[in-house]
């Protein structure tokens, strides 16, 4: 016997949720081209069939686009610190995709090593992950090759898979999905179902080996080539979290942020000398590789990637994490 | 203020209790903290950093230039480059400016306790380098000959003057001042040339000193072979390298050199574990 859930009863949970004050995130139709993961005022606006995966990742809503660490008031000489704003009370990321899921057990690791950073901690304490396992896959997705799947549970509190009828099988992973599930869902013959998922492109053993013996090595550069610097790979990517912490003047209100920030970008590295580590694009790919593979993992214990496949769909130069990953494993 | 103590990324207030200009455009500042129950907690290790701030331009990374035994005051020295330190130029006694910190490992002044040290630095440098020379002036008996080699490009961007001949009073202490060949004035008692030159020209003896050497890249370069004459090991010479930084927590992702986080693994290194890391600072 298994667990389900209508997609009708689905959609009542979610309103039921939204009328309680709990934000709802989910993939939505942003524009007619585009879907994203964002919040939704109405269940109505979930979009749960028809597309592959929203072009960003569910990581906006750990550890959002730009985030107020605190606020202050300038009178004269003196300062007066304002505090953070209010932590969002609790929020349900629904339909997130196994590959966005598993992201958030791998940030938690950064955000918690030594310093604990309290907004990201209050953010994913206040969310409840539900996934919808995977039906299909495009020839940028490697969820199997950095041991993921399409019904990997990794990173959720509750699994839905798709009956083909509308209708889901729950499979709750832990309390908090239990809990928000409890007494929603109606028992069932039937099993939901997973696509078999993309075939194994590389080996993340391979790529690290590589990684760390080749930092000055022509590869780099002809990767580099068309790489237009925009960022876009770190901005989608599930796992990239470097920030930049900036001042909102007087106009703005006062307040310092942080804001994403990417290794794509010349003025990451920039020292105030001048000189710049990182002085080319090719260093700068190196570095986002380097670190998903070899500087994550020597650290943390396991890669900074997901294989959601999202940096090769949004570039557009048609680099990423895949291509180069394959290339450096077949050499 | 909520959760005060939670906020990692919320700064100390502190007072701009002086500011000294120390060449045409670099500035120190000293500062005290606001509250007194964090002034007395407080301490760090000479060599640590601080991420300090200019309410309403934004934060800016600057080592501790002042000794860890000075316990009523913090001090730094930047030089006016950017947006942030556009804005620090202006600020006056008085002033607030936020200070998170300490961060970063300093240096083992333990471990180089019982050795000769020979300090070399270049331009800006000087700040890192004068926390642990004034440390090791005030803990004499635990250091032996202290030798300082500070060059600038001119005579007129050398900074802390009136130090260095405050501290060549001292017993067993050697200052050497420098300039780039040009950068003299008449007047100008110094030595001429750049720093590893000058240090070489100077023929310190010493059996297994500790070296701490900060400075452009170049410096750093040309003086490695002259210690290697001398009988230094990597093991043995210092550096504080200087990687743009953000957080300073090890979150934001930007002071990676290989598998370190300058903000937590450095940003003092010695050079064997530098020449272990990638080109990559």
């Amino acid at each position: 016997m298994s667990e389900m859930i209508s997609q009708a009863g689905l959609r009542q949970l979610l309103g039921d949720c939204i009328a309680a004050g709990t934000v709802v995130a989910g993939p939505t139709r942003i524009k007619p081209t585009l879907i994203l993961y964002a919040r939704l005022s109405s269940p109505d606006e979930l979009l749960l069939e028809g597309f592959l995966r929203p072009d960003n990742s569910i990581k906006e809503f750990v550890f959002p686009k730009q985030e107020k660490l605190y606020g202050y008031r300038i009178r004269g000489n003196n300062i007066e610190l304002t505090g953070r704003d209010a932590p969002v009370p609790s929020q349900v990321v629904v339909a997130a995709r196994p590959c966005d899921a598993a992201a958030l057990p791998i940030l938690d690791r950064i955000f918690n090593w030594d310093f604990k950073d309290e907004f990201y901690n209050d953010r994913r304490t206040a969310t409840t992950v539900v996934t919808l396992a995977c039906n299909q896959h495009d020839e940028s997705c490697f969820c199997t090759s950095v041991g993921l799947g399409p019904a990997a549970e990794r990173g959720s509190d509750v699994m839905l898979f798709a009956h083909g009828h509308g209708d889901y099988e729950v499979r709750c992973v832990t309390d908090k999905g239990r809990a928000l599930f409890h007494g929603k869902t109606q028992k069932s013959s039937m099993e939901g179902r997973a696509d078999a998922g993309p075939e194994k492109r590389f080996d993340p053993a391979a790529v690290r080996k590589f990684v760390d013996r080749h930092f000055e090595d022509p590869f780099w550069k002809e990767h580099a080539l068309t790489c237009i610097g925009c960022g876009t790979c770190a901005f989608t990517c599930p796992t990239c979290h470097c920030f930049d912490i900036v001042d909102a003047g007087p106009s703005a209100g006062n307040a310092r942020y942080r804001i994403w920030d990417s290794c794509q970008f010349p003025m990451f590295t920039a020292h105030a000398s001048g000189h710049n580590p990182r002085a080319g694009q090719p260093g700068r790919q190196r570095q986002r590789i380097l670190h998903k593979f070899s500087i994550y993992p020597e650290k943390f214990g396991e890669i900074l990637c997901t294989g959601c496949g999202n940096c090769t769909r949004n570039c557009p130069e048609g680099i990423g994490v895949l291509s180069v990953a394959t290339e450096i494993d077949h050499e | 203020m909520n959760n005060a103590n939670a906020n990692v990324y919320q700064p100390d207030l502190m007072e701009v209790t002086s500011v000294r200009r120390q060449t045409a455009d670099v500035k120190s500042v000293s500062l005290r903290f606001i509250d007194p129950e964090r002034a007395r907690n407080f301490s760090f290790k000479v060599g640590q950093f601080g991420i300090f701030s200019a309410f309403g331009y934004g934060e800016s990374t600057f080592n501790i230039c002042s000794s860890s035994n000075w316990k009523d005051r913090i001090e730094f020295c930047f030089r006016k480059v950017g947006r942030v330190t556009e804005a620090m130029w202006k600020i006056e006694e008085r002033d607030i400016v936020g200070f998170r910190g300490p961060y970063g490992n300093g240096y083992p002044m333990d471990v180089w306790k019982g050795h000769d040290l020979i300090f070399l630095g270049g331009g800006i440098a000087m700040p890192p380098i004068r926390c642990a020379v004034w440390y090791a002036l005030e803990n004499r008996a635990d250091y032996g000959d202290i030798t300082i080699v500070y060059g600038a490009r001119t005579v007129a961007d050398l900074v802390y003057v009136d130090e260095l001949d405050e501290w060549a009073k001292h017993e067993r202490v050697r200052v050497i001042r420098c300039v780039d060949p040009g950068g003299e004035t008449p007047d100008w008692e110094g030595e001429i040339g750049f720093v590893p030159h000058v240090f070489e020209r100077a023929q310190v003896k010493s059996k297994d000193p500790v070296v701490l050497v900060i400075g452009p890249p170049i410096m750093i370069k040309n003086t490695l072979p002259i210690l290697d004459k001398m009988g230094v090991t990597p093991a043995s010479v210092y550096t504080s390298i200087e990687n743009r930084m953000k957080c300073g927590i090890g979150k934001c992702g930007r002071c990676n050199v290989g598998p370190i986080y300058v903000c937590k693994e450095g940003p003092v290194l010695t050079m064997e574990q530098l020449q272990s890391l990638p080109a990559d600072y």
